[in-house]
């Protein structure tokens, strides 16, 4: 049975008279201040991927060139909306959540390597602005995928100043993967093996095993790319004997399983949200946590998909067989959170909203993916807006919802202040409808002949992408709903107490916000993470309530806070 | 209905309603996927049968995972959710092994089928048939251009190879065959096309919505693809991977009514082709105007350079907007540059484009080299014409 560990006297409350924000624009070697970097970070360039997504969606509400005034113009704009949102927003966001909650989740003090974790962190900030700084050099201007010739013979200096942003965001990534591999190795408490791992902590091993693997390739991408741009060498260059296709492997070999270093840590969020706010264990724990290590592994063997009009014909049949494969590890996932939620006992609050808006539109995303990896069916649609749909269907619907999720659940962790629910739900509903009517129409736009990245397209396009704009519009405001809330929470929210949605994970089990070594004493973790709804657990939560203090509720979840005895369950 | 609780007494109704849901969710499928005919473009050739039912099959199945997922989503959210007062946890349930393997199971099962469905489709679409008509393409920054050759056995209705010129004749009696270029892709119903395609500069892919063909173009290799066109008409005929400032454009557009940059052309009939396209094509590259201006005209016209994406120019209509305006360039260049005459200046803006970028326009326009054996190859022959007509444009 659980026990946990008194406090000092007069340790355990901080927050009340913290250092206040200068703290996180300084030096820090500590996970949880290194974490709210990251996060605050991402959603700065979350704004400024949106604001170009907006400029994108104001040029295509008519059919011709009229807001940009080349279309060069356009295609930077594109290039850095999806760099910025992928290696800037997502990536780090996820990077900075992991960060924060996998030392408090292993109930360890820090990471394994707080300076490297330090370090790694203060690289994607200065590649972030040398990334922006394109613009004055000529902005890059082939696309996020960057393909050669166009990026090599063509593309202002930009494109170079893009290429080495990317090597240090590679280098931060790879140095903080391996930090959290280290830490999930080592530093797991006592009495927890991996089963016993939170599927958030598995979701990170996961995405940190693709990205110290994967990752390199992009390296070793860039710096060809570099040296054809600016050494005179001719690697991409097939006038002067090199080859096009070259970069194309070489780039799809880590960027296909990017995409799963972007929706992975997304599948653990929604594991811990689900699984919490419906009061149930987690439906077929081993499932979801070997489905991630085979998403990581099958990762690396269908990056083909993405060449099935430039690859020679024979080629592209093995990478339909593995994208078609892959599916199937997802497909658990998704079956047993809809297992987890089923005779649960669901709390609408806006962290569950975004999980389940998660689950109802990641599986549109899915099923485009398996369309997408038919051969005969992808050659029609593949670099249309059926693509453009479908990766945001996957990277909003998915990585986005999560983090949004994400956002809500811990915000209470990391601030000690619950955000406002009634904001919360406003966000998801707008959030969700806007969504729907942003993306899904794209899917028909790809089907009729829209190629993607185009400025100017066939007139009879332009009823559904004037739909697409002004639900784009109604979506990108949208966030400012959940950026007001964070602000305002942050002075005027509900004190949240250690555990206020009474979650069995270890992050709970210590004051909002944890003291700077995380807990007072060796926490001992609750032998299930997931162990809702038995004897034990609400004897585990109760103790923790009466450890740390009951949290400040709004009415309508105050009930949760009163111990209560089981009704159902016949301990664990 | 509650998984923890399979073996209750009303066992029996469940299954009626899993059955209903069932069969809720497959019709549903299958009605989705009936919509499908409304969102394609029309259906140009055989290719495109065999892609849309793929298609369809794939959306019916689709459609039912999609109703499968959201229905029990909807389901659990109505049926679980947490009601005032009520404290408790749900069951504690961590997993069950027969369902757990029923959806992995099943999703492989689908997969499996769709591989080999696919496999099965994509083989026979590709697949080299009898006399095709192979057809070579350029793709230059930011327009196609379509290449016909014209051999001894293929000259045009009426033409008989001793009214040609002399090195024309030699040529044709060596094997040798005669091209001409067109800024369409012309055929005709039920002829297999064979489309070789090569990149002067960038990737380009070569995209027909109506036939579902897609192939990219690659610089340094050719490659192909293939298409039989069922249904005549004209179908748009676009670049679907991003090369540059003019990507949009280059694909066909409709100016005034008229058909105007890449179209693909299928008439009904081989005589509808050769007498509404290939004779008179043909005759006017075999018997060119002596007047170097009206052969200018006809070697812009015939889409052999990249021109129309860019320049607007009246008498072609062309309406494209990157670069400078065409209409009236022959009275402006001799005063554009101190020292050079009209035709110099013309002359230089080709051969040596970057040397003189008019004010409010970018360097963009490609370099033509008047050696074959660089990219944008344009002979002085062609240059001397194009200029010719260039310069009949006050």
């Amino acid at each position: 049975m659980a026990t946990i560990t008194r406090p000092l006297p007069g340790v355990a409350t901080e927050g009340e008279h913290g250092p206040g924000i200068s703290k996180y624009l300084r030096w820090s070697v500590d996970h949880k201040v290194i974490g709210i970097q990251y996060m605050v970070t991402s959603l700065c360039f979350m704004i400024i991927g949106g604001a170009l997504a907006e400029l994108i969606r104001t040029e295509l509400l008519t059919p011709s060139l009229d807001v940009m005034q080349t279309g060069q113009q356009y295609n930077q704009l594109f290039s850095i909306h999806g760099t910025v949102m992928i290696f800037l927003f997502i990536i780090p966001f996820f990077a900075g959540l992991g960060n924060y909650l996998v030392p408090l989740m292993l109930g360890a003090k820090d990471m394994a390597f707080p300076w490297l974790n330090a370090f790694a962190f203060w690289l994607i900030l200065p590649a972030g602005i040398f990334l922006l700084l394109g613009w004055f050099a000529g902005q890059a201007e082939a696309g996020w995928t960057s393909y050669p010739p166009l990026s090599t013979l063509f593309s202002g200096d930009g494109q170079t100043m893009w290429a080495i942003s990317l090597h240090l965001l590679g280098l931060s990534s790879i140095l903080g993967s391996i930090n959290f591999i280290v830490t999930i190795k080592n530093m797991r408490p006592e009495g927890m093996g991996y089963f016993q791992m939170p599927l958030f902590v598995w979701a990170i091993l996961a995405t940190a095993i693709i990205a110290v693997l994967a990752t390199p390739f992009l390296a070793g991408a860039l710096t060809l790319m570099i040296l054809d741009r600016v050494a005179g060498t001719s690697f991409f260059n097939p006038a002067q004997g090199g080859d096009v296709l070259l970069w194309q492997n070489v780039f799809w070999f880590y960027s296909h399983p990017a995409v799963y270093i972007m929706v992975l840590p997304g599948f653990g969020i929604l594991s811990e949200v689900l699984s919490t706010h419906s009061r149930k264990p987690i439906f077929g724990y081993r499932a979801i946590a070997l489905s991630s290590m085979a998403i990581a592994l099958v990762g690396f063997t269908v990056w083909g998909h993405h060449m099935f009009t430039s690859l020679t014909p024979e080629l592209r049949i093995p990478f339909m067989i593995t994208s078609m494969i892959i599916a199937v590890p997802t497909g658990i996932k998704i079956f047993s959170w809809l297992g987890t939620i089923w005779g649960g006992k669901i709390h609408f609050r806006a962290a569950m909203l975004f999980a389940l808006g998660f689950l109802s539109m990641f599986v549109i995303g899915g099923i485009s993916g398996v369309m997408l990896a038919s051969i005969p069916f992808d050659i029609d649609v593949t670099d249309t807006y059926f693509v453009v749909s479908h990766l945001h269907f996957v990277l909003y619907g998915g990585s986005v919802f999560a983090i949004f999720a994400g956002i809500y659940h811990w915000f209470p962790k990391i601030t000690g202040r619950m955000l406002n629910e009634r904001l919360g739900k406003i966000h998801f509903w707008i959030t969700f409808v806007s969504f729907f009517f942003t993306y899904f129409p794209m899917t028909l736009l790809g089907i009729e002949g829209m190629p993607r990245r185009v400025a100017i397209y066939a007139p009879e396009y332009q009823g559904l992408n004037d739909l697409i704009s002004f639900s784009a519009f109604v979506l990108g405001l949208a966030t400012f709903i959940l950026i007001f809330n964070m602000i305002w929470s942050l002075s005027h929210g509900k004190r949240a107490g250690a555990n206020p949605w009474r979650a069995l994970t270890l992050e709970w089990a210590t004051t909002s916000p944890p003291p700077e070594h995380n807990f007072v004493g060796d926490p001992v973790p609750f032998k299930n993470p997931y162990g809702y709804g038995t004897q034990a657990s609400y004897a585990y939560l109760n103790a923790i309530d009466d450890q740390f203090g009951p949290p400040e509720l709004p009415p309508e979840t105050r009930e949760l806070t009163t111990p209560k005895p089981a009704t159902s369950g016949a301990g664990d | 209905m509650n998984l923890g609780n399979l073996n209750s007494n009303n066992r029996s109704m469940s299954l009626v309603w899993i059955i209903a849901a069932g069969l809720a969710i497959v019709l549903g499928g299958l009605l989705i996927a009936s919509f499908t005919p409304s969102i394609f473009p029309a259906q140009g050739s055989s290719q495109s049968l065999q892609v849309d039912t793929l298609f369809r099959f794939m959306l019916a199945i689709g459609g039912m995972i999609f109703l499968l997922v959201n229905g029990v989503l909807l389901y659990s959210v109505i049926r679980f959710r947490h009601r005032k007062g009520d404290n408790s946890d749900g069951p504690p349930i961590h997993g069950n092994t027969t369902l757990e393997f029923t959806w992995t199971v099943i999703p492989a099962i689908i997969v499996l089928i769709l591989t080999v469905y696919s496999y099965t489709v994509y083989n026979s679409i590709l697949a080299p048939v009898p006399n095709e008509m192979d057809i070579n393409v350029t793709a230059q920054r930011f327009a196609w251009t379509f290449t016909y050759s014209i051999t001894k056995d293929t000259l045009p209705e009426g033409v008989t190879l001793d009214q040609l010129p002399a090195d024309t004749q030699a040529a044709l009696n060596a094997g040798k065959s005669i091209t001409f270029n067109s800024p369409q892709l012309h055929t005709w119903v039920n002829q297999p096309m064979h489309v070789l395609l090569n990149s002067e500069d960038v990737n380009h892919a070569f995209w027909v919505p109506g036939m579902r063909v897609k192939q990219d173009v690659l610089p340094g290799r050719t490659t192909d693809t293939r298409f039989t066109p069922i249904e005549d008409g004209v179908y748009r005929i676009e670049c679907a991977e991003l090369c540059g400032t003019g990507h949009g454009g280059m694909a066909g557009s409709v100016v005034d009514g008229v058909l105007q940059g890449s179209w693909l052309v299928v008439h009904s009939s081989e005589a509808d082709y050769m007498s509404q396209f290939y004779d008179p094509q043909a005759k006017a590259v075999l018997f060119p105007p002596t007047d170097p201006a009206v052969l200018g005209k006809q070697i812009l016209a015939s889409g052999a350079y990249p021109c129309p994406t860019c320049h607007t120019l009246g008498a072609l209509n062309w309406t494209g907007t990157i670069g400078p305006h065409l209409d009236g360039v022959g009275t402006r260049a001799a005063t554009r540059v101190a020292g050079q005459t009209a035709e110099q200046y013309i002359t230089n803006s080709i051969r040596n484009p970057a040397a003189f970028i008019v004010p409010g326009f970018t360097n963009d326009m490609p370099q033509f080299h008047d050696s074959a054996d660089q990219t944008n190859y344009m002979p002085d022959s062609d240059l001397q014409a194009i200029v010719a007509f260039l310069l009949t444009q006050k």
